[in-house]
């Protein structure tokens, strides 16, 4: 039996982020939450995540320095990272660190078919 | 070494009325509350205050302690038009704090925020929903706390702090307010069937704040505040001698100014009181058209014809040059929706224009369009002496027209208070029944410090002009609209 992807949502609104830890547990996924870009990366380097969807915008450490971070890890460079953004206009300068950018709000529909893009992209498959 | 004090730093919020209201602005380190219902504007005020600060140079951090999302936010920030995408993240920066707080309590969120004003280098931090934090304290003295350290850190940083709340309390006394510089009051309420929205300094450490309420709009612009205009208004003393010097501004009607011995003085104030359709507007429109004739700058400002359509009307009786002069420069009408503005916008608008103008002559077209857009009915009397007397500093003479209520009422009733007092000179325009016929009649009922014609004229506007006709000579009670001879009335005493 194949092991479910497992998907790190960091946002500080913890509200939409729980929305979406219970729609991808849904869909299939493991989900782990983290309310900024530290806690995020130390969740990534102790455990496994196949994909990173987080917002921009956060407290500590924010979505591009995140980026930035698990681009520099040998280990996790390959990660894919999903950018959640009301304003991609104000974040275009930092497309480069990541896989896809989803401007909010979104539909579930395009969620997941941009997180099963993301995946089948590096290999990993969210069925 | 000098011991005067140093003045007070302050950071202005970019919103002109509000700068004003303030003394230029808040407090560099201050501690501010705004508070106020759901809807009364302090969202779009504290983004407003962030993207204004930021064009201005500086940097601004937003936290949200409530449940609504920023990207909702953002959705309905969008239309605005101090909205600057650009400006985020670098100068502008967003960050939920409600998930700190949930989950860690007051402590977490301090150190959420001044971690954020320190990364971001912030000059200014607003925090939505303080609410949320009063909520999560535990007792009124963990939320002092709280406020405590914010204060502590505004101190430490510089940093200008607006906290956004609309929080009640059943008692009415809000301890937080005694540990903060400033706190506003934002209003929303509905007079008739309009809302209006306030906004009032209950309190402003270190600052003159211009007290009172002072309206506030929501427009595409973002938040417009204007303090009320008789507060904004240099008091003049009474000037009766500039009024009562220079030569007379003639209406350009020879039986009229006959009347008027000459015109009305300059930089004087004058009523045209009449029912409706008694012909005020036409009249107030050959006084200007008499200006443009001579070469002077006149203005129109009314509420309830558009230019083009008292233009034409002009045309059609014979009261010329007036598109001439607009073509020319030397005439200009302006045209405000009745009821839509609230009292301060209009009375900006018409100080603003004759600013810009200097006109020699004014009209001002149906002052029942001011008195709808008070939000308080007993301001009126207070604007319109201001008004006045801005006008007369100005040296503008300006005649208004207003309405009297009842077609044919005996007793004639100045329907505005106050504004009489600030008038010179009252001219009355009303209909009469007389022998089967509708006349309209005019009467000078006063004149200031100066002699003048007191007889009743019919007054006949036609396609040659306006005419002057003594219909009524040898009769009594014109005025009150049953004009009767003297001999008829002794004819009927007798029966």
């Amino acid at each position: 039996m194949q092991a479910k992807p497992s998907i790190l949502i960091v946002d500080d609104e913890f509200g939409l982020a729980e929305m979406l830890r219970e729609m991808l547990r849904e869909s299939g996924f493991e989900v782990t939450l983290a309310i900024n870009g530290r806690l995020a990366f130390e969740i990534l380097l102790e455990g496994k995540v196949d994909l990173v969807l987080t917002d921009m915008m956060m407290p500590v450490m924010d979505g591009a320095e995140l980026a930035a971070a698990i681009r520099s890890d040998d280990r996790h460079r390959r990660t894919p990272i999903v950018m959640m953004t009301s304003l991609p206009t104000a974040f275009s300068g930092a497309n480069a660190l990541f896989d896809a950018v989803l401007r909010k709000p979104f539909t579930p529909d395009l969620l997941l078919e941009t997180l099963a893009g993301c995946l089948a992209d590096r290999g990993q498959s969210c069925s | 070494m000098s011991t005067q004090q140093p003045p007070w730093q302050r950071r202005p919020t970019g919103i002109e009325g509000l700068d004003r209201i303030l003394e230029g602005g808040f407090l560099v380190a201050g501690v501010y509350i705004l508070q106020g219902p759901p809807g009364a504007g302090k969202t779009i005020l504290g983004n407003q205050a962030c993207f204004n600060h930021a064009a201005a140079g500086g940097r601004a951090v937003y936290v949200t302690l409530l449940a609504e999302s920023q990207s909702r936010m953002f959705a309905h920030l969008r239309r605005m038009a101090f909205f600057d995408e650009s400006a985020i993240p670098d100068r502008v920066y967003y960050l939920g704090g409600y998930s700190a707080l949930e989950a860690k309590g007051l402590d977490a969120l301090v150190t959420l925020i001044r971690g954020a004003i320190q990364k971001r280098k912030a000059t200014l931090l607003v925090v939505d929903g303080l609410v949320s934090a009063q909520e999560s304290a535990q007792t009124d003295r963990e939320f002092k706390k709280f406020l405590h350290e914010i204060q502590t850190l505004a101190d430490f940083t510089g940093c200008t702090v607006l906290l956004l709340t609309n929080a009640q309390r059943a008692t009415g006394f809000f301890p937080e307010h005694t540990m903060v510089d400033g706190v506003l009051h934002l209003t929303d309420e509905l007079s008739e069937l309009r809302p209006l929205r306030h906004i009032r300094v209950l309190k402003l450490r270190g600052s003159a704040p211009v007290r009172g309420l002072h309206s506030l709009q929501i427009t595409d612009q973002g938040i417009e505040v204007r303090p009320r205009i008789e507060t904004r208004l240099p008091q003049y003393p009474p000037n009766e001698e500039y009024v009562a010097s220079g030569p007379k501004l003639p209406f350009g009607q020879p039986d009229l100014d006959e009347m008027l011995r000459g015109g009305l003085r300059p930089a004087s104030v004058t009523m045209l009181l009449g029912s409706s359709g008694s012909g005020k507007t036409l009249l107030g429109m050959q006084f200007l058209s008499e200006g443009v004739r001579r070469g002077e700058r006149v203005l129109y400002f009314g509420f309830y014809e558009r230019p083009e359509a008292i233009l034409a009307k002009c045309q059609r009786v014979g009261i010329g040059g007036l598109q001439e002069g607009v073509e020319r420069g030397l005439a200009r009408l302006v045209w405000h929706r009745p009821v839509e503005g609230v009292l301060d916008e209009l009375g900006e608008s018409l100080l603003q224009v004759v600013r810009t103008m200097r006109p020699q002559r004014l009209l001002l077209d149906g002052m029942e369009g001011f008195e709808r857009a008070a939000d308080f009915p007993e301001r009126m009397s207070h604007v319109y002496s201001a008004i006045a007397q801005e006008l007369e500093a100005l040296r503008i003479t300006t005649l208004y027209t207003t309405e009297t209520r009842e077609l044919f009422a005996k007793s004639i009733e100045v329907p505005i208070n106050g504004l009489s007092a600030a008038t010179q000179n009252i001219v009355l325009l009303r209909h009469v029944e007389h022998r089967a016929a509708m006349l309209r009649v005019l009467a000078i009922l006063k004149v200031r410090d100066d002699d003048y014609d007191a007889r009743m004229r019919e007054i006949r506007f036609t396609d040659a002009g306006i005419q002057l006709l003594d219909t009524f000579a040898g009769e009594s009670g014109v005025v009150s609209g049953g004009g009767a001879s003297s001999d008829s009335r002794a004819t009927d005493t007798e029966a």
